[in-house]
């Protein structure tokens, strides 16, 4: 009879042994891959000017018709973008996209790129509408933030393909996915452009429960 | 016209090897310069060299070119459009517009090779009332237009088919709608109308429907004298009780309307069936801007240009006689008509008393005395019936009332006649033999001319339609008579019987109401008066007492106006691309509107507002949900209108622009246009004709001490509607009186002009004076509608020519 119970239990007993699938999110978080889609970012160029020239294609591309720009036109006093283009208003409504990455294809400037982070939810669905200032990233440090006095730079013949460096650059923390494997991501520095408020009380790791991604490993 | 002509049968292969290798090895050239920068182009998804370049283009270029041309990057041709030149390609399609089209040579190339690039030498900057359709024509975005420039894309803009509010040609337009704001204004083709073109001021003149000071809810003065905002049925309760009141105490006859002529047909039908059959009062008017009393209205439903004319097939052996017209003022794409059928080989004829643009494509230049406008065409049917007695139509002395006409006639004489018009014998005798023997006759007369003849307007009108008739030109097509209205819809406001001696379709009236004038001097005696889409206290100043002294001022309107300021409720109405309507062009073209945005707040569409008025008098009426119901009514109860409905006013034969279809790169836009319109047939086009000729009689013209001023109306002036449009503030008509040199003499001024004195019509101002060569010693041209109401109560808004003194003066004037 017990050996009975016993062979019941078996495949209990046995996951029991065996080390927890179950990633505890959000005090862990799996990386993702490198050309996941998550939440979408607006980038600027080394001198701080934003990328996006307010062309709309993104907005073409996309079959949810999630994206709403609204161009403006530069100034030499009042400069947002190089060209004479710019976005006055850049909105993504994130209950409507479907992160199939077309604004990105068909972004002729590499302004728009679907980044890493997919922890986008809310309360409300008003704030699910992203605005502009929530999607442009910072100016890098020590650059001044948009709209910049500057007169526009010298055009460029579009003869070479311009490569975003800025894309190439970025590693994941904890660098690229080989395998599966949980890491531990809690505690470590917020990124800047996460602009959801986050309260870092909630966040700060608990030391004694909370195991580091190595150990798991 | 600027199409190949090809004689006998030719059959064009526009899709051969060879033409597509033509296009690849243009492409290939064209694209060594070519920025490239389609993302940031407004031009970008309707650009024929994107299409062609897609369609035909070579991924690769044979030419090794190591840089492109780089300019700065826009440069302003004026303040309306602006040049890209890295974007140009030289095609000269603009200048060629600007020359040959518009007659406004003022674009030209500069430079050669790859430095060449268009300018403009013109003072102000692409001075033009048709600029902004270069930028429809340049088959890349090098032109693009201020008003537009990175508003939206174009594949995002909605595009609603309406019609043009400002001028009484009925341009196609067609509105581009983005996020409840209209984005641009372009043209619909439409063969008949408008062709590929519009002006400036319909392009760039719609900021008036999205303006801030838009009426957003119905205001009742209250007994502080202070308005306060009301709820619709709280308004509708209190004007319908004490319209109610005023009828039982002062009868039906005390309470007047006066309806704007830029409401839709509905709402003027609404209207005029509001006052004659719910108030039971006659005293229905529209003609704010315009001579009352002349005849013309009866006379276009006779005689007007037959249905089925088109004046762009006017050609060798046609005749256009324009008499007291300012159609580049007043009417521009009707100055490009009657310029393209010129080229084409029409004979164009002008009569009036100062210089215009059209008389550029005159063949003959009839430069009358003001006063003398019925005299010259009085004289010319003298020539016609007399002289040339076997050329008559023989259908002529049928008509009722033409031994009367040619009896009147036979009792001038050609050198009277000559004598007080001022326009030699000779003259009149060479433009008789034109209109004798031309083949189709039009004759567009002016509000000049009506207003200049005074008494005389009715004789002026009955010698037009004498002419018609005897030449056997009447109800024949490509041939009649065309009135130069004020408004967009004036045509359609007789037609809806808006007046006050004819019910609508032009059925006489039992009794004749108080016309318009009387009504605002305040003759007709009125204890309430109610205005539709009109302000006669700008427009007419002397007005000014009788709208005070009513006891009920009802103003129905877009804008708190100066008449809405006096007013006891005023009501907010929709603009006309917030509701659906019909309007009638001058030709007689009836063209329908599409709803392109919402009315802000709780504007309503004039035909709402009347209706509900309606209802609360207790009135049998069918409920119109829209206004398709009223045109279906209309289409019953207007004679002229039968079988009309907005089914039918979509389509007609197919047109250049069917055959082009969606391709901008002949129609300057992406939209098809499938709405043409129709034209009602006039009374002469009827097998058995049953107009009568009439003979006013000709009475010597009044003469006054000073000079005659006359009124001009700008194309941009300050008229509530257009100076909502910012863009258009530097090119405004400004306050000017325009004189002869013979009077610069007189007064001693200096060769260019210089300050001097008006006085007219009570009123003194102190003003600029210019010094027009051209101008004939006895007529001053002012201004009208321009800065505050002083300038329109010098001449009533245009309806007046009174005998004025100039002095000069001494105070500095800008």
């Amino acid at each position: 009879m017990f050996a009975q119970i016993l062979k019941g239990l078996r495949t209990t007993l046995e996951w029991g042994l065996k080390k927890p699938v179950t990633i505890e999110y959000p005090d862990i978080k799996r990386p993702v891959f490198e050309r996941f889609r998550g939440r979408h970012e607006l980038k600027r160029h080394p001198n701080g000017l934003e990328r996006c020239i307010g062309c709309s294609l993104c907005a073409a591309a996309c079959p949810a018709d999630a994206i709403y720009v609204e161009p403006g036109e530069n100034t030499d006093e009042e400069r947002y973008s190089p060209g004479e283009r710019y976005a006055k208003r850049y909105e993504i409504n994130m209950l409507r996209c479907i992160f199939c990455g077309f604004c990105e294809e068909a972004c002729p400037v590499d302004a728009i790129v679907l980044e890493h982070n997919y922890e986008i939810s809310s309360y409300s669905r008003e704030a699910m509408i992203y605005t502009k200032e929530m999607l442009l990233v910072p100016p890098p440090p020590g650059v001044p933030d948009t709209p910049q006095r500057t007169p526009a730079p010298p055009p460029q013949d579009m003869e070479a393909p311009v490569s975003n460096p800025q894309r190439v650059e970025r590693t994941p923390p904890g660098g690229y996915i080989t395998s599966y494997v949980p890491v531990h991501v809690v505690g470590e520095e917020v990124h800047p452009w996460l602009l959801n408020p986050v309260d870092e009380e909630e966040h700060t790791p608990r030391p004694a429960e909370a195991p580091s991604g190595e150990e798991r490993a | 016209m600027y199409y190949p002509r090809l004689r006998g049968h030719a059959h064009v292969i526009t899709d051969a090897p060879e033409v597509a290798n033509a296009w690849r090895g243009t492409l290939e050239f064209i694209l060594t310069s070519h920025p490239l920068d389609c993302p940031v182009c407004d031009k970008g998804g309707e650009c024929p060299l994107q299409d062609l370049t897609f369609k035909y283009g070579p991924d690769l270029s044979r030419f090794y070119v190591p840089y492109k041309m780089h300019f700065q990057k826009p440069v302003p041709l004026g303040e309306l459009i602006w040049l890209d030149r890295e974007r140009c390609i030289y095609c000269s399609r603009c200048i060629r517009f600007c020359e040959e089209i518009a007659n406004d040579p003022v674009l030209e190339f500069a430079d050669r090779g790859r430095a060449q690039e268009i300018v403009t030498f013109s003072d102000p900057p692409f001075d033009s009332y048709f600029s902004g359709n270069t930028t429809d024509i340049c088959p890349v975005g090098a032109l693009t237009t201020e008003d537009f420039r990175f508003k939206a894309r174009v594949w995002e803009l909605r595009n609603v088919p309406s019609i043009c509010p400002h001028c009484p040609v009925g341009c196609n337009i067609v509105i581009g709608e983005r996020a409840g704001d209209i984005k641009r204004i372009m043209p619909r083709a439409n063969e008949w109308v408008n062709e590929i073109w519009i002006c400036d001021k319909g392009r760039f003149g719609h900021h008036f429907v999205g303006a801030d000071d838009r009426l957003t809810a119905p205001l009742i003065r209250g007994e502080d004298g202070q308005f306060r905002a009301a709820t619709w049925p709280e308004a509708l309760d209190y004007v319908a009780n004490r319209l109610a009141a005023i009828i039982s105490t002062h009868g039906p006859r005390a309470v007047g309307g006066i309806a704007g002529a830029r409401a839709a047909n509905e709402d003027l039908y609404v209207f005029v069936k509001f006052f004659r059959d719910v108030l039971g009062s006659p005293n229905v008017d529209h003609r704010v801007a315009w001579p009352t009393g002349t005849g013309i209205e009866q006379a276009v439903a006779h005689v007007g240009l037959a249905s089925g004319s088109n004046l762009a097939s006017l050609g060798p052996g046609s005749l256009i006689l324009l008499v007291g017209s300012d159609l580049e003022e007043e009417q521009p794409v009707s100055y490009l008509r009657v310029r393209r059928a010129r080229r084409n080989g029409a004979t164009v004829v002008v009569a009036q008393a100062r210089p215009v643009k059209e008389e550029a494509e005159a063949a003959h230049l009839l430069r009358y005395r003001v006063g003398g406008e019925a005299h010259v065409m009085a004289a010319i049917l003298k020539v016609v019936l007399e002289a040339h007695k076997n050329a008559l139509d023989k259908r002529f002395n049928k008509l009722k009332g033409a031994q009367q006409v040619r009896e009147a006639v036979a009792d001038l004489s050609l050198d009277e006649l000559a004598r007080i018009s001022g326009v030699s014998a000779e003259h009149i005798r060479a433009v008789a033999e034109v209109v004798v023997n031309a083949r189709d006759v039009v004759i567009m007369v002016g509000r000049e001319a009506l207003v200049g003849a005074e008494e005389n307007a009715p004789a002026l009108v009955d010698a037009a339609v004498a002419l018609l008739a005897a030449t056997g030109k009447a109800g024949q097509v490509n041939s009649g008579l065309v009135a130069l209205w004020p408004h967009n819809n004036s045509q359609g406001a007789c037609d809806m019987g808006v007046l006050p001696d004819m019910l609508p379709g032009y059925r006489p009236a039992d009794e004749a109401g108080a016309t318009v004038d009387d009504m605002l001097s305040g003759a007709a005696d009125l204890k309430a008066l109610y205005i539709m889409a009109a302000d006669p206290a700008r427009d007419r100043p002397s007005s000014l007492n009788a709208l005070k002294n009513v006891e009920l001022l009802i103003v129905q309107d877009l804008f708190m106006t100066e008449t809405a300021r006096l007013a006891h409720v005023v009501f907010p109405a929709a603009a006309f691309a917030e509701r659906a309507g019909s309007y009638t062009s001058l030709e007689r073209r009836v063209q329908r509107t599409e709803q392109a945005l919402r009315p802000p707040g709780e504007a309503m569409p004039d035909w709402w507002i009347v209706a509900q008025l309606a209802e609360r008098f207790d009135a049998a009426w069918p409920p119109y949900a829209t206004a398709v119901d009223i045109m279906n009514e209309v289409a019953k109860q207007v004679k002229v209108y039968k079988g009309m409905s907005y089914d039918k006013l979509e389509g007609e034969p197919v047109s250049w622009s069917t055959v082009a279809g969606y391709h901008h790169v002949y129609t300057g836009t992406s939209t098809l246009n499938t709405w043409f319109g129709r034209t009602w047939a006039v009374q002469a086009e009827a097998r058995r004709p049953k107009y009568a000729l009439r003979w006013s009689g000709l009475r010597p013209p009044r003469h006054e001490e000073g000079v005659r001023l006359v009124a001009r109306r700008r194309l941009y002036d300050h008229g509530t509607m257009i100076a909502r449009s910012h863009l258009l503030d530097r090119r405004r008509a400004r306050p000017e009186v325009l004189i002869s040199s013979q009077e610069a003499a007189r007064l001693g001024l200096e060769e260019q002009g210089g300050a001097v004195r008006v006085q007219a019509n009570g009123v003194t101002l102190v003003t600029a004076a210019r010094v027009e060569p051209r101008l004939p010693a006895d007529v001053a041209v002012v201004a009208c509608d321009v800065d505050g109401t002083a300038w329109n109560a010098l001449t009533e808004g245009g309806v007046r020519a009174p005998f004025g003194t100039l002095e000069k003066a001494e105070e500095a004037v800008e």
